[in-house]
């Protein structure tokens, strides 16, 4: 106990300093990173400021069955100064958001098409194989699961040195909402090589829990409050300490399987106890602890019917409106505190079983709007419901000063969608949700020289190709994700 | 400690020739050299009275468990007296296929650790408020912030029940130094806070790992000792932790004969929760774990096939078979409206007899009829699927990658089901759909809340014929024939060896493990397909005191 007291002395100590450091400061244009020292290493651009790496997701295609529009998203300008269509509507808030917004169209993945499944496709069969290519290059496999390391985690490995969290998954979307079967990858959108296997990191979704992780070694502003947290907070790590010792004890007395298992935990438990050594971000510029969430909004029931007239409007949904604004606030602040560089957002899960009555007030989830009477118009609207929160996170983002520019100038942010609209090879249907035809996606920032504010047509092109080029512009040379290659040098100024 | 499994295959390694206690009979081991333990002071691994047969054969795998949430929840019930089931919420979802405890599917995440250490955050916070429960689970009164020795009699306790074992008197020492924050804060129950928040992250509290103690000359087999047999008995019997007087047997050294197994094991049967788990068991096994249909109607289909397997397993202890065979179901008013069935009023479940309705036993059930629905109706396909897969254990090959699962089949003229699915048939797609659809075809009569029709939903012209076949088996008609088909031809209870086996060891069989399921499915048979004895010679069959190392 000795030794955890004597730390316990030692690290007040340190804190006081900080604090007492961070006072004397004016507004900086030089920021710190989470160890209080100025950013120096070389994963920044020439301005030395770190740089962001996010995608998010939504799990719907661009339009409905049978409807002869594949969308109300892709803009009829080419080029700058692109119109906004029903999906993308939001984007013309916070003084146009979108000028900050790249839509890029023309996008497809392709498909088994009745033979084999091509490098960087799908298995004709859509639900989930659009998945595997979308977020890691790789063609869809056997198994429900992504086959290759995905954009973030790759990303991470490069940028993330120094920061608290190497990455933030987090879900919006609380719950699968099907009463039967289970969302067998559905959920997931974030994974990393574990040896020979590519395993999933499930995201995060409880507000609550997420932002005690960001925020709980703050230092308090209240000098009263400061002995005490302190005092706590030194709990919180003798506990952990304790943990981490039992599994350095056990897992050398294991075999090699249970090793293996074990040491991933310890590996997190070490990351964790690395997350709760380091010294808080000093809490100047835009850093800050955001306004407490609160306790996390009820799980919703679960839906016995998709859509129809025993469509029960109060099942499928968890405040998600709320769950999705409280995640941008804090992958938002995670940014400006320089607590993490990469992130990951799912705002609906794939098929997305969610229910769309509270923002359409219609009776259906959002899957099946797009098998539905509603068409590309329905469609467009539950886009437009993702876009409204995407929009906000840009705009704070945008409007957050770093260095001579903004945060946004040192982002690359993607937002990816399910599938497109168009041909379905398993049925042959032309106007099918079921589609990687005709898909578009977001590019915002200007990370690397990404030039915003664009409708970019990148015909033929995979989504892949958009990922890769938002690699590219925080730094991390590569031309490839898994088997997809190249950049699209449209997307970046001259 | 690092170096605890080479001292003990040193000083342990402690067999007794074979005598007679294989249980896989016709195998004659080879009998190894003997001696006895006499090591009881080691109480983590406690090895005393453990015979080690070095010729065990069907030795099964077993890897580092991590609890599911349901069981995290059970185990959180039975420790703290903690109701509240947080883990559904926050622990990862686990992978179902069917059953929800494949440790092979497990990986510790960022989300998973938090989830751990915020779950035991909370769990300590509630026992802290609630200061009745705190002191049951404390034990005593402490004379002050610094009382050691009730704190020591805290740790020992509380940590005898969280990680399953007696702790070491290094680990006791351990935990006891967090006593410091006690001293400084004035409050005994603050250090009581962080003893609880620590155990709940312990390794051994979330995972369940065994070690046990090595055969000699079987590179990769060990003999489990007593507490890790307390564990493999309760989490299986009762999807929870064991209670004192189970850990009480291990520590006294009373698990190692298959004697004192069966007698534990029978006791435990005796518990509720061993019918709450064998309840959902058969709930995953056959896919009603959850009923995708309104609470009242979902609650009461899974209370009637709850009554169902009580009733045959537990109550009347009859011929597990009968599951698929009795004659009446226990429902209400509100089921006997629901099924159409004929029977006095009465609002609360009891038993009514099916009489000629065609019906038999838990595949007439609403709750099974409702699992493998598709395209808002009952499908063939799925159904045939559901049986192949859990009531057979056989696999089926997915559908190639060209086939959008999605699309609903359709015939061009007639909008008659059977005439849609009959395209399947006709195509390449018919090899497989064949061993599927033809089942399914013979429960069409049975819609997918399980009630009966005669026609299709919503066109009456195409009248529902109900027959089906089990490609290679046999032709029935109705879930009573079916039941009846699959247990004449010798299918279905071998099947259920292997869904327990899945369910006991959290992993497929390998083909290893084929020898000891036909073992465990002739005593099934021999002694009348009683589920419970299914269940004792399972886990007092030699091989259950054993692990195979991954």
């Amino acid at each position: 106990m000795q030794r955890l007291r004597n730390f316990k002395m030692s690290r007040r100590s340190v804190l006081k300093g900080i604090a007492g450091a961070a006072l004397g400061l004016p507004m900086l244009d030089v920021m710190l990173n989470g160890h209080g020292e100025a950013f120096a290493d070389t994963h920044h651009n020439s301005s030395g400021l770190p740089q962001r790496f996010l995608v998010c997701f939504g799990g719907q295609s661009l339009g409905c069955d049978g409807d002869r529009v594949h969308n109300m998203y892709v803009p009829e300008r080419v080029g700058a100064d692109y119109d906004l269509k029903t999906a993308l509507v939001p984007l013309g808030l916070y003084n146009n958001i979108k000028d900050e917004v790249t839509v890029v169209s023309g996008l497809r993945i392709a498909t088994a098409n009745g033979g084999a499944i091509p490098s960087g496709g799908r298995s004709d069969d859509f639900h989930i194989s659009s998945l595997s290519p979308l977020f890691s290059g790789v063609r869809s496999g056997a198994g429900s699961t992504v086959q290759g390391i995905t954009s973030d985690q790759i990303v991470a490995d490069q940028i993330a040195d120094g920061t608290t969290f190497r990455s933030l998954n987090y879900r919006a979307q609380a719950s699968w909402y099907l009463t039967v079967s289970a969302p067998y990858g559905r959920d997931l959108m974030s994974y990393r090589q574990d040896g020979n296997r590519v395993v999933a990191q499930p995201g995060t979704v409880s507000p609550r829990l997420a932002y005690n992780s960001l925020f709980s070694n703050f230092s308090s502003p209240d000098p009263s409050e400061l002995d005490r947290r302190n005092f706590l907070l030194a709990g919180r790590k003798s506990v952990i300490d304790l943990v981490r010792q039992s599994y350095e004890e056990l897992i050398p007395q294991l075999g090699a399987a249970d090793r293996h298992r074990l040491n991933q935990h310890l590996h997190e438990i070490r990351d964790l106890e690395r997350r709760i050594q380091a010294i808080p971000p000093a809490q100047i510029g835009a850093c800050a602890q955001t306004e407490d969430p609160g306790e996390d909004p009820a799980i919703g029931g679960n839906q016995t019917v998709v859509s129809g007239n025993d469509f029960d409007t109060s099942a499928g949904y968890s405040s998600e409106d709320d769950r999705a604004r409280i995640f941008c606030d804090l992958i938002y602040m995670a940014f400006a505190c320089d607590m993490t560089r990469v992130g990951t957002l799912m705002f609906t899960m794939a098929q997305s079983h969610m229910s769309a009555y509270p923002f359409l007030g219609e009776s259906f989830d959002i899957h099946e709007v797009g098998h539905s009477r509603l068409g590309t118009k329905g469609v467009s609207d539950v886009i437009a419901w993702h876009m409204k929160h995407f929009a906000y996170l840009l705009a704070k983002m945008r409007d957050t000063n770093e260095g001579s520019g903004n945060m946004l100038d040192n982002s690359a942010v993607v937002f990816l969608h399910e599938g497109g609209h168009g041909l379905d090879p398993a049925t042959g249907n032309q106007y099918s949700s079921h589609s990687t035809e005709n898909m578009a996606c977001l590019i915002a920032g200007r990370a690397g020289g990404l030039a915003p504010g664009r409708h970019v047509v990148a015909e033929g092109k995979h989504p892949a190709n958009v990922l890769i080029s938002a690699m590219n512009a925080v730094g991390v040379q590569t031309d490839t994700l898994g088997e997809v290659s190249g950049a699209i040098p449209g997307l970046f100024g001259a | 400690m690092r170096n605890l499994v080479a001292v003990l295959s040193l000083t342990l390694i402690c067999m007794v020739g074979c005598d007679g206690r294989l249980d896989l009979g016709e195998a004659k081991a080879p009998a190894g050299p003997s001696n006895q333990s006499n090591n009881a002071n080691n109480t983590n691994t406690n090895n005393t009275n453990i015979e080690i047969n070095t010729g065990v054969i069907g030795v099964a795998f077993s890897g580092a468990r991590r609890l599911s949430r349901d069981e995290y929840d059970n185990t959180l019930r039975d420790l703290l007296e903690d109701g509240t089931r947080p883990g559904a919420l926050l622990l990862p979802e686990d992978s179902v296929d069917p059953f929800d405890n494949d440790y092979r599917t497990q990986y510790a995440s960022m989300t998973l650790i938090e989830a751990v250490e915020a779950l035991a955050d909370s769990a300590s916070e509630r026992l802290l408020a609630d200061t009745a429960r705190r002191d049951r689970i404390v034990g005593c009164s402490p004379r002050g912030p610094d009382d050691a020795v009730c704190m020591r009699r805290f740790i020992e306790t509380f940590g005898r029940r969280a990680m399953r074992r007696a702790l070491r008197p290094v680990e006791v020492e351990r935990f006891l130094a967090l006593q410091s924050f006690a001293v400084e804060d004035n409050n005994f129950y603050s250090a009581v806070d962080l003893v609880v928040r620590a155990m709940l992250q312990q390794p051994e509290f979330l995972y369940r790992v065994e070690r046990g103690i090595a055969v000699e000359g079987r590179p990769g087999v060990f003999r489990l000792n007593h507490w890790e047999m307390a564990s493999r008995l309760s989490y299986l019997l009762w999807g929870t932790k064991p209670d004192d007087w189970v850990l009480d047997l291990a520590s006294e050294a009373k698990l190692g004969t298959s004697e004192e197994i069966r007698a534990a094991a029978t006791r435990m049967l005796e518990d509720p929760r061993a019918v709450a788990r064998v309840e959902r068991f058969h709930a995953m096994w056959l896919g009603y774990h959850q009923i995708p249909h309104p609470t009242e109607l979902a609650t009461a289909l899974r209370a009637e096939s709850d009554a169902l397997v009580r009733r045959v397993i537990f109550e009347e202890k009859r011929s597990w078979l009968d599951l698929f065979r009795v004659e009446e179901t226990f429902v209400g008013d509100y089921l006997v409206e629901h099924y159409g069935l004929s029977a006095p009023s009465a609002p609360a479940p009891r038993w009514v007899a099916y009489g000629d309705s065609g019906r038999r036993g838990i595949l007439s059930h609403g709750s099974f009829l409702s699992v493998a629905a598709k395209f808002d109706d009952t499908s063939p396909t799925q159904r045939g699927l559901l049986i192949r897969n859990r009531l057979m254990c056989e696999e089926i090959e997915p559908p190639p990658p060209t086939v959008d699962v999605d699309q609903q089949p359709h015939h061009e003229t007639s909008p008659c089901k059977a005439d849609a699915y009959a395209g399947y048939m006709q195509s390449g797609c018919g090899s497989c759909h064949g061993q599927m659809d033809p089942i399914g075809f013979g429960l069409e009569n049975y819609d997918r809340a399980g009630r009966y029709r005669a026609h299709d939903n919503g066109y009456p012209e195409c009248a529902i014929e109900g027959s089906g076949e089990l490609i290679g088996i046999g032709g029935f008609k109705g879930p009573a024939e079916l039941g009846q088909v699959l247990i004449d031809n010798d299918v279905v209870d071998r099947c259920l060896v292997t869904q327990v086996f899945r369910f006991a060891m959290g992993q497929r069989e390998t083909k290893d493990d084929e020898a000891l399921i036909d073992a465990l499915h002739k005593k099934f048979r021999d002694k009348g397909y009683l589920f419970d004895e299914l269940l004792l010679d399972f886990v007092t069959m030699e091989s259950f005191s054993y692990r195979m190392e991954e």
